[in-house]
């Protein structure tokens, strides 16, 4: 992946958010009396922090119901949920094992132990559930490790069947493409990897072809596309979506000193498969994550340091407001009203999506979310 | 740049180099792309060479970048090596004090 060149921080400044706390005084994994289960009709949100837990978050009651430990390491809390919306499938132990956890009970009811003998085997932010809830696609990257070198195996796409619970096997498995970062499964069961391009795979022969082109993309007027796509989000929005930045020549002879610099999306729709990629504004700051507006196609928002919207169709920024902290990870509200937005340390920052004012905060019990994927959902 | 005024050490020091003609050794550091080739992230600058497009702040970036191993030369390789490193430190911001310097293991 040509992971940006936009990384390090600054020195620590002492800000710091006012807890609503009441969620860290909930015993982790204990469901709390009253709280059995998420009521339908409502916005939830399920995240992953540090030390390695996941958490069930009542979006509108704006209070953390459930906190559930995972075993292992953390990391790096790639989170998607089951279409019944009751398991979280986590990313965890260092990018290595996959847990399902009943976001009702905290139990535990799916594991996927990717490594095994000297094969160490990780995966990036890269699986996806079945539309029907039956299989999870987990893009795996193996390494044999040998005493005296790595030897780096072919990467492939395994299938796991989830009613097999712990300790899961795979039953299925195809070469995938290299440096596949993210996937989301389309309305008609077809996978959509992100990598070096966007990948569409038949999930039952394995076969793959290049539904939307990104490091192939060939248009003279562009220099290549500069991606960071670690945040499956989007299906709040009906879309698999990353962002990228490329310079668009204003001359044929594509100098660069005359190009602009400019910020684009590259989108699946999920509901379809239609592909689409254009540019929706220019490239000021850098952004790490974007999302289409549910219900607003033409609004596009991405946070970093700042939380910017734009009108994609006149590419240009309508808003933009500076945040306490960086934040990674963008979602919304169902009904499109409410921006979410996670990752880095251990709060979700609340914004009104109109007018970008703050609404408050939810900070989560233990410690960073980092490159979690905070995902929004609500239960049918 | 003669009506910037330095507002804190940093710019001080920025300020002295470059009335010390030690200016490429200011462009140079500006040069440093991505996390690797630094020991402090805090010198690093963004794509624009101001730092408007860092991460702010830095801890709020560390587990983001220590993680997939995007910082292998100053931060532990937690993937590979060090896999302790962040043990009792969920947060780094609070906790940074524990994320301490490693060194080689002694062969047994």
């Amino acid at each position: 992946m040509r992971y940006g060149r936009y990384r390090g921080c600054p020195r620590p400044r002492a800000a710091r958010l006012t807890a609503l706390a009441a969620a860290a005084l909930l015993p982790f994994g204990i469901t709390p009396a009253g709280q059995a289960e998420a009521n339908p009709g409502r916005d939830y949100m399920a995240v992953a922090s540090r030390p390695n837990q996941v958490h069930l978050v009542d979006l509108e009651a704006r209070t953390v119901v459930r906190s559930c430990e995972l075993p292992g390491r953390y990391g790096n809390g790639t989170l998607q949920m089951s279409p019944d919306r009751r398991t979280a499938f986590v990313l965890s132990n260092q990018f290595e094992n996959i847990y399902g956890v009943d976001l009702d009970s905290c139990k535990i009811t799916f594991s996927a132990i990717q490594s095994a003998g000297n094969v160490r085997v990780k995966t990036s932010a890269a699986f996806a559930v079945s539309r029907d809830g039956r299989e999870l696609y987990v893009h795996q990257n193996p390494v044999r490790l040998l005493p005296d070198r790595y030897e780096v195996l072919e990467p492939r796409l395994v299938v796991y069947r989830i009613a097999d619970g712990r300790d899961a096997q795979p039953v299925r498995s195809f070469p995938a493409p290299r440096q596949v970062i993210i996937a989301q499964t389309g309305a008609d069961g077809t996978l959509f990897l992100a990598g070096p391009d966007i990948y569409a795979m038949d999930v039952l022969t394995g076969a793959f072809e290049v539904r939307l082109p990104s490091r192939s993309a060939t248009d003279p007027r562009y220099g290549p596309r500069d991606v960071l796509s670690i945040w499956p989000i989007g299906e709040q929005s009906g879309e698999f979506i990353r962002m990228y930045t490329a310079q668009r020549f204003t001359d044929s002879a594509r100098t660069p000193d005359k190009a602009e610099l400019m910020w684009g999306y590259e989108r699946i729709d999920l509901a379809t498969g239609a592909a689409e990629a254009r540019d929706f504004g220019p490239f000021e700051v850098v952004l790490f994550s974007g999302m289409t507006r549910p219900g607003k196609r033409n609004e596009f928002f991405a946070a970093l340091t700042q939380l910017k919207k734009f009108d994609v169709g006149q590419q240009r920024e309508l808003a933009s407001v500076d945040l306490d902290h960086s934040y990674y990870c963008v979602n919304f509200s169902s009904d499109g009203s409410t921006v979410y937005l996670a990752g880095t340390f251990n709060q979700i920052a609340i914004y009104d999506a109109d007018t970008l004012e703050r609404r408050g905060t939810i900070e989560l019990p233990g410690g960073d979310m980092a490159l979690a994927t905070a995902q929004v959902f609500r239960r049918p | 740049m003669k009506h910037l005024k330095p507002l804190n050490a940093k710019a001080d020091l920025l300020d002295a180099a470059r009335t010390e003609a030690e200016r490429g050794e200011v462009v140079a550091m500006q040069t440093v792309v991505g996390c690797s080739a630094t020991t402090d992230p805090g010198w690093e600058v963004d794509a624009f060479g101001g730092i408007g497009g860092l991460c702010q702040p830095m801890e709020a970036d560390l587990y983001g970048c220590a993680d997939p191993c995007w910082w292998p030369a100053q931060v532990p390789d937690i993937m590979n090596t060090y896999p302790d490193w962040d043990k009792d430190a969920p947060s780094a911001a609070e906790d940074w004090r524990k994320l301490g310097a490693v060194f080689p293991k002694a062969r047994e």
